[in-house]
C-alpha cells in the first residue's frame, strides 16, 4: 500500500515536470521565434534601456553621467532604472545589440508562465485548469507582445506575480515572504504604474490572508517588513529630493489635462450670470477630473479594445485586440461560473480584486486605454477564460446527445478546436508576418541600416534630423554605433539628450534640417526623412520602411 | 393604491421632463424637424405631402432621403391643434415618449409575472426611464425612432400579454403595433421582425397550439405590409443604406488583398484575410461600439443632437446595477427574463452594419430593456439588505438624484448654448426677420450654407402647400437628391449674384465687402449664424 502510494507521488512529480516542461517549450518557442527580428527593429525605449546599461557596465554611469542611477533621466522621462540593469548580463552574451535588450524581458515572460501556473494551482488545486490557465497566457497575444520586447512592464508583471506566489506560499514555508518582499520591491524599481499597483496589490493579498498572517512567526514576519523598508529606502530618498524624478508622472496624469478648462470657465460664467449657485458647484474642475478618472478607468473595459482594436501600434498585432476573439463567449461565462464557484471568498475577493485592481495606475494618466500599463490585468482574463472553457466543456462532455451514432460532442468540439486554430493561425501571421510591414514606422525602423552605411562613408561632420519620426535620433547612433560611454561622457559633459533637444557628439550633430539654408559642404553628409530634402537631390542612398515606403535618406552638401 | 400614486406621479414627472420648455430646448428645429413639421401641415390641408403625394404610405421623400412616413401621420392632429409650431412639430415625440414610460411599467410587469417583486420591478423600470438621459433627448425632437421604440416596447408588451392571457385581440395588436414600427423608422424593419421571430420561436408549443389564430394573424400582417414590401424592393429604399454601411469601404478591400500579398499569395493566407471575413470583423467592431462603456456611461454620443456629452447614455450609477441584474437573472430566470437581454443584443444590430458607431438613436429600439435591467439591479439590492434596506436605498437614491439633477442642469442650462449650432439656430430669427421686411425688396436671397433653407421658409412663412408646388423652381440631381431653388419670392442659389433691390440672408463668410449690414442673427453662444444685408 505504501509503495503504491509512493509511485503514485512520483507520477504526479514526473506528470508536472512534463507540464511545466512542455509549457516552458510552448511559451519560449513564440518568445524566441525570430526574435530580434518580429518586431522589426528597437524602439527609442529600448534604445535607450540598452545604450545606458552599456554606459553602466563600461562606466558605472548613464549617459548624463549619473552614477548607478536607480532612475535613468533617458529622454526626460525618467525611466525607472532596474531593467537596464538586467541588461547587463546579456551584454555579455551578445553585446549591445537588439537581442540584448530584449532578452531579460523574454526570460521574465517564461518565468510568468510557469509562476502562474503554479500559483493557480495553489489557489484552485485543479491541474488541469492551472495548466489551460498558463496555456492560455502562454498563447496570449497580449503577453507575447510584450515579452518579446524590452518593455520594463513586463518585468514588473512577473514580479508581481513572483511576489504573489511567494506571499501566498509563504503563509505555510515562512522563509518564503522575504523573497516576497523582495519581490515587489524590484517591481517598484522596474516601472512606472507599479508604483501605484503594487502597494494596492500587496494590500489585497494582506487581506485576504489576514487570519494566516496572524500565525506567521514573528520573527519571519518583522525580517521581512524591515528588508522592504531598507530595500524601498533609496528609491524613496531619490523620489523625496528630486524633483524631476515625478515629471513623467505629472507630464501624463489627467491633471495636466487642460482640454476642457475652456469649457468649464464658459459654464462657469453663465451660472454667475444666471445666479444659479448650484449650478456653480457643479461646474467644477474636481468634478471634471474625477468624471475623466472614472471615464478613463471604463475604457479599459471596451470590448473593442480588448478584443479586436488595441491601442497604439506598438502595443498590439495589426488589426488585432490583446485577447483573442473566440475567448469573448469564455471570457463572460467565466466571470459567471468563477463568481459562482465553490471557491473561498477570500479567493474570489484575490482574483476579482486583482482584475479590478489593474487598470487604476492607467486611469489617472492620458492616453488610455493603455496595454502595457494596464498589464497586470493578465492573467486573470485568462483565469476567467479557463473556467468558461472548463465549465463548458464539462458539461459538454456529459451529454450523449446523438445523431445517426456520432456523437453531437465530438463534433462540437471538432468545430471549437478549427475555431481556436483559425484564431491562433491568425495571430500568428498578423504577428510574425503583417507586423514588420504594417507598423515599422512605428518601431522606428531604418536606423541599422542607415548607420552602416554611413560609418562606412567618409565624412567630416553629419547632421542627422531629430524630427518625428526620427526624433530621439542621437540614441539610435549611440546604440548602433556601440559609441564609447567614456567618450560620449567627456564629449557631451554629461549633458545628454533630453526631450526634442538639438544635441552633438563626435562628428554627429541632431537638429532639424532646413535643406534651403544648409552649407552642402561634400564634407557633410545629411540624414534625414525623405520630406526634409528638396525633390532633386539625389540620396547616396535611401532606406525605406518595410512598407516600401521612405524612411531615411542620406544625402552629401554638394 | 399605493403603486397607482406612484406611477401616476412618475408619468407626470415623465411628462414635465418631456414637455416643459419644449418649443425652446432643443433651441431650434432641425432640418429634419421643420420637414416633418412641414408634410403633416401639408398632409393635414390636401392630403398631399410637400411634393404632392397624396397620402403616401410607402415612404415620404425628404431632401433626397426616403423615410418611413408615420411621424407626419401622427403629427397632423397635433400641427391642426397648436398650428405650425415647433411645439406642435415636437409633440408626438414627446407625448408618446411620455406614454412610453407607462408602457414600461405593465411591460416589466408581464416579463417578471410571476414574481412577488414585480411591482417593484415596474415602477422602478419607468422610474429609470423617466428620468433617463437617453429617452428624455430622443423624446424632446422629433426623432421619428422615438415613436418606433414605442411601438417595438408596446408590440412586446402585448404579444407577452397574449401568451399569459390568450385573449386573441392581444395577438392582433401586437403585430400591428411591430408593423406601426416597420412604418416609423429604418432600423425598426430589421429590429421588429426579429423580435417577432424571436417571440414566436420561443413560445412555438402555444404558436401551434392556436394555428388558426396565428395563421389568420400572418396574413393580416402580411396585408398591412404589403404597401411597402414593393417599396423595399426599390432602390430608393437602400439609398440610405448605401450612404451608411460598413461595407462600401474600400480600405478593407485593400487591407485583404495587402496581407495575401504579405503571405506571398499563399492559399491558407487566402482564407484567413478573406474579405467576407474582414468585414464580419468590421461589423463586430461596430457592434461592440454600441456597447462601449464610455458611450454608455461617460459622454453618451458623439453626436450633441442625441446627448449632452455630459453624462453617458445611460447613468454612471447604472454599472453596479447592471452588473447585478445581470447575474440575478442569469442565476434565478425569473419567468420571461431572457427576453430583456436579448432584446438588447437584437436591438444594436441594423446599427452595426452604420459606419457611425455608436449611434444613440439608431439603438434606441434597446430602450427600455436597459432600464428594465437596472430596475431589477435596484430592487434585488434593496431587498438583499433587510436592516439596512432604509439606509441603502436612501443613499442610493440621493446619489441618483444628484446625477439626475447634474444632467438636467447641463441641458437647461448650458445646453442651448453650447450645441445651438447644431440645430441650425439662425433660421427662425432671419425668417421671421425676412417675413417682416420681404414686401420692401424685389426679392430675397437666401444662402444654402446653413443646408435646406427652402423648408425652413415655407414652416415659418407658413407657405400653403399648393402655392409651394406651384410656384417653386425643383431641381433633381442624379443621384436622386433635391434642390429647390425658388418658392415665389426666396430664392435659394448656389452662388450668390449681386443684384439691386434685395434682400440677402448669408452666412457671416459669405458677406460681401461694401454689403450694408441690416441685422445679424446671433447663435446662443453670441457667434453669428446669418446675416441680412442689402447692396
Amino acid at each position: 500500500m505504501k509503495k503504491f502510494q509512493i509511485s503514485n507521488f512520483k507520477f504526479q512529480i514526473t506528470k508536472t515536470y512534463f507540464l511545466v516542461i512542455l509549457l516552458i517549450i510552448v511559451t519560449s518557442a513564440l518568445r524566441l521565434f525570430l526574435v530580434g527580428h518580429v518586431p522589426p527593429s528597437p524602439d527609442w525605449d529600448e534604445a535607450a534601456l540598452g545604450y545606458n546599461a552599456y554606459s553602466i557596465l563600461h562606466t558605472g554611469r548613464d549617459e548624463y553621467g549619473q552614477f548607478m542611477p536607480i532612475v535613468l533621466r533617458s529622454f526626460d522621462d525618467y525611466k525607472p532604472a532596474l531593467y537596464s540593469y538586467l541588461i547587463i548580463p546579456s551584454l555579455f552574451i551578445f553585446g549591445l545589440s537588439i537581442e540584448a535588450v530584449r532578452m531579460p524581458s523574454i526570460l521574465f515572460g517564461i518565468t510568468t508562465v510557469v509562476v502562474v501556473y503554479f500559483l493557480c494551482r495553489d489557489l484552485f488545486h485543479n491541474n488541469k485548469l492551472s495548466f489551460l490557465i498558463a496555456l492560455l497566457l502562454a498563447l496570449s497575444p497580449w503577453h507575447i507582445q510584450f515579452s518579446r520586447i524590452g518593455f520594463e512592464s513586463n518585468v514588473g508583471l512577473s514580479l508581481n506575480i513572483i511576489g504573489a506566489y511567494f506571499f501566498l506560499k509563504g503563509m505555510q514555508k515562512y522563509y518564503l515572504l522575504p523573497l516576497s518582499v523582495i519581490a515587489f520591491v524590484a517591481s517598484l524599481y522596474v516601472y512606472q504604474s507599479e508604483k501605484v499597483f503594487v502597494p494596492l496589490f500587496v494590500c489585497l493579498l494582506i487581506f485576504i490572508s489576514f487570519n494566516n498572517i496572524k500565525k506567521v512567526s514573528k520573527k519571519y514576519l518583522f525580517s521581512s517588513i524591515l528588508v522592504g523598508l531598507i530595500l524601498v529606502m533609496p528609491l524613496g530618498f531619490y523620489l523625496a529630493t528630486n524633483t524631476n524624478a515625478l515629471a513623467r508622472a505629472k507630464g501624463v496624469s489627467v491633471f495636466s489635462d487642460t482640454s476642457n478648462s475652456t469649457q468649464t470657465s464658459l459654464r462657469v460664467r453663465q451660472d454667475k450670470e444666471n445666479h444659479d449657485y448650484v449650478g456653480l458647484l457643479i461646474d467644477n474642475r474636481r468634478v471634471i477630473y474625477g468624471k475623466e478618472i472614472i471615464a478613463n478607468y471604463l475604457t479599459h473595459f471596451d470590448l473593442r479594445w480588448l478584443f479586436l482594436n488595441g491601442d497604439v501600434s506598438r502595443h498590439h498585432a495589426p488589426f488585432m485586440g490583446l485577447l483573442y476573439l473566440w475567448e469573448l463567449p469564455f471570457l463572460l461565462i467565466g466571470i459567471y461560473c468563477f463568481l459562482f464557484s465553490k471557491y473561498s471568498l477570500n479567493t474570489k475577493i484575490f482574483i476579482f480584486g486583482w482584475f479590478l485592481l489593474a487598470p487604476l495606475p492607467a486611469s489617472v494618466t492620458t492616453g488610455v486605454p493603455h496595454a502595457v500599463r494596464t498589464l497586470n490585468f493578465l492573467p486573470t482574463f485568462q483565469i476567467f477564460i479557463a473556467f468558461g472553457v472548463f465549465t463548458v466543456f464539462e458539461k459538454l462532455l456529459r451529454s450523449t446527445y446523438h445523431i445517426a451514432k456520432i456523437q453531437i460532442k465530438y463534433l462540437v468540439i471538432l468545430f471549437s478546436f478549427c475555431i481556436f486554430l483559425f484564431n491562433f493561425i491568425y495571430f500568428l501571421d498578423q504577428y510574425f508576418v503583417q507586423q514588420n510591414y504594417y507598423n515599422s514606422l512605428d518601431w522606428q525602423y531604418g536606423y541599422q541600416e542607415a548607420i552602416a552605411t554611413i560609418s562606412k562613408l567618409p565624412a567630416k561632420h553629419v547632421i542627422v534630423s531629430n524630427q518625428p519620426p526620427l526624433d530621439q535620433s542621437y540614441m539610435f547612433f549611440l546604440f548602433y554605433l556601440r559609441y564609447d560611454p567614456n567618450l560620449y561622457q567627456k564629449e557631451t559633459r554629461f549633458a545628454s539628450g533630453g526631450f526634442r533637444e538639438n544635441h552633438s557628439f563626435g562628428k554627429y550633430e541632431f537638429r532639424p534640417i532646413n535643406w534651403k539654408d544648409e552649407k552642402k559642404d561634400s564634407n557633410i553628409l545629411y540624414v534625414g526623412r525623405p520630406s526634409d530634402f528638396s525633390e532633386s537631390t539625389t540620396a547616396l542612398k535611401r532606406i525605406e520602411y518595410l512598407n516600401n515606403e521612405g524612411a531615411i535618406e542620406i544625402v552629401r552638401g554638394e | 393604491m399605493k403603486t397607482t400614486i406612484l406611477l401616476i406621479g412618475i408619468v407626470l414627472l415623465a411628462g414635465f421632463l418631456r414637455f416643459w420648455q419644449l418649443s425652446t430646448l432643443p433651441p431650434s428645429l432641425t432640418w429634419d424637424e421643420v420637414a416633418w413639421g412641414y408634410n403633416a401641415y401639408s398632409l393635414g390641408i390636401d392630403g398631399k405631402d410637400e411634393f404632392g403625394r397624396f397620402l403616401p404610405l410607402d415612404y415620404l421623400e425628404s431632401y433626397g432621403d426616403y423615410k418611413p412616413p408615420i411621424y407626419a401621420y401622427l403629427e397632423v392632429l397635433p400641427i391642426k391643434v397648436f398650428g405650425l409650431t415647433e411645439f406642435a412639430t415636437r409633440f408626438s415625440s414627446a407625448f408618446f415618449g411620455t406614454l412610453m414610460v407607462l408602457v414600461t411599467y405593465f411591460l416589466t410587469k408581464r416579463i417578471f409575472f410571476s414574481s412577488s417583486k414585480k411591482e417593484w420591478y415596474g415602477l422602478a423600470a419607468s422610474l429609470f426611464l423617466a428620468v433617463s438621459p437617453w429617452h428624455i433627448m430622443l423624446s424632446r425632437a422629433a426623432f421619428e425612432a422615438n415613436i418606433a421604440t414605442f411601438f417595438i416596447a408596446v408590440g412586446v408588451w402585448l404579444y407577452v400579454s397574449w401568451i399569459q392571457d390568450k385573449k386573441s385581440i392581444f395577438l392582433f395588436l401586437s403585430l400591428t403595433s411591430f408593423i406601426l414600427s416597420m412604418y416609423t423608422f429604418n432600423s425598426a424593419r430589421i429590429v421588429a421582425p426579429l423580435l417577432v421571430m424571436l417571440l414566436a420561436f420561443s413560445f412555438w408549443k402555444q404558436i401551434l397550439h392556436y394555428k388558426k389564430l396565428v395563421g389568420i394573424a400572418s396574413l393580416i400582417g402580411v396585408i398591412l405590409l404589403i404597401p411597402a414590401i414593393h417599396f423595399f424592393l426599390s432602390p430608393q429604399s437602400k439609398l440610405r443604406y448605401n450612404e451608411v454601411n460598413i461595407f462600401s469601404d474600400v480600405g478593407l478591400v485593400k487591407q485583404s488583398n495587402q496581407e495575401i500579398a504579405n503571405d506571398k499569395n499563399a492559399v491558407w493566407s487566402k482564407v484567413i484575410h478573406n474579405r467576407r471575413l474582414i468585414y464580419s470583423i468590421a461589423y463586430i467592431q461596430h457592434y461592440l461600439d454600441n456597447l462601449n462603456p464610455s458611450f454608455l456611461f461617460i459622454s453618451g454620443d458623439g453626436n450633441p443632437k442625441f446627448s449632452t456629452r455630459d453624462v453617458g447614455q445611460l447613468y454612471l450609477l447604472d454599472i453596479p446595477l447592471l452588473i447585478v441584474s445581470i447575474l440575478f437573472l442569469f442565476r434565478k430566470r425569473i419567468d420571461y427574463w431572457w427576453i430583456v437581454p436579448v432584446w438588447l443584443l437584437l436591438a444594436i444590430i441594423p446599427a452595426g452594419v452604420a459606419r457611425e458607431t455608436p449611434h444613440a438613436l439608431r439603438t434606441e429600439g434597446a430602450l427600455p430593456t436597459w432600464q428594465i435591467l437596472s430596475a431589477v439591479g435596484l430592487v434585488e439590492i434593496s431587498f438583499f439588505f433587510k436592516k439596512q434596506r432604509k439606509i441603502v436605498l436612501s443613499v442610493f437614491l440621493g446619489l441618483f438624484t444628484l446625477s439626475v439633477f447634474y444632467f438636467l442642469h447641463g441641458y437647461y442650462a448650458h445646453y442651448s448654448r453650447e450645441f445651438s449650432g447644431e440645430w441650425q439656430d439662425g433660421y427662425k430669427d432671419a425668417l421671421l426677420y425676412a417675413k417682416t421686411h420681404d414686401n420692401e425688396y424685389a426679392h430675397v436671397v437666401f444662402t444654402s450654407a446653413l443646408g435646406r433653407p427652402y423648408m425652413y421658409t415655407l414652416f415659418y412663412e407658413k407657405i400653403n402647400p399648393t402655392t409651394f408646388r406651384a410656384t417653386s423652381t425643383i431641381t433633381r440631381d442624379a443621384f436622386g437628391f433635391v434642390n429647390v431653388e425658388k418658392v415665389g419670392k426666396y430664392n435659394f442659389p448656389k452662388e450668390i449674384v449681386a443684384m439691386k433691390n434685395t434682400l440677402y440672408i448669408v452666412s457671416p463668410s459669405e458677406l460681401p465687402e461694401h454689403a450694408i449690414v441690416l441685422k445679424k442673427f446671433l447663435l446662443q453662444n453670441g457667434q453669428p449664424s446669418l446675416v441680412a444685408y442689402t447692396l
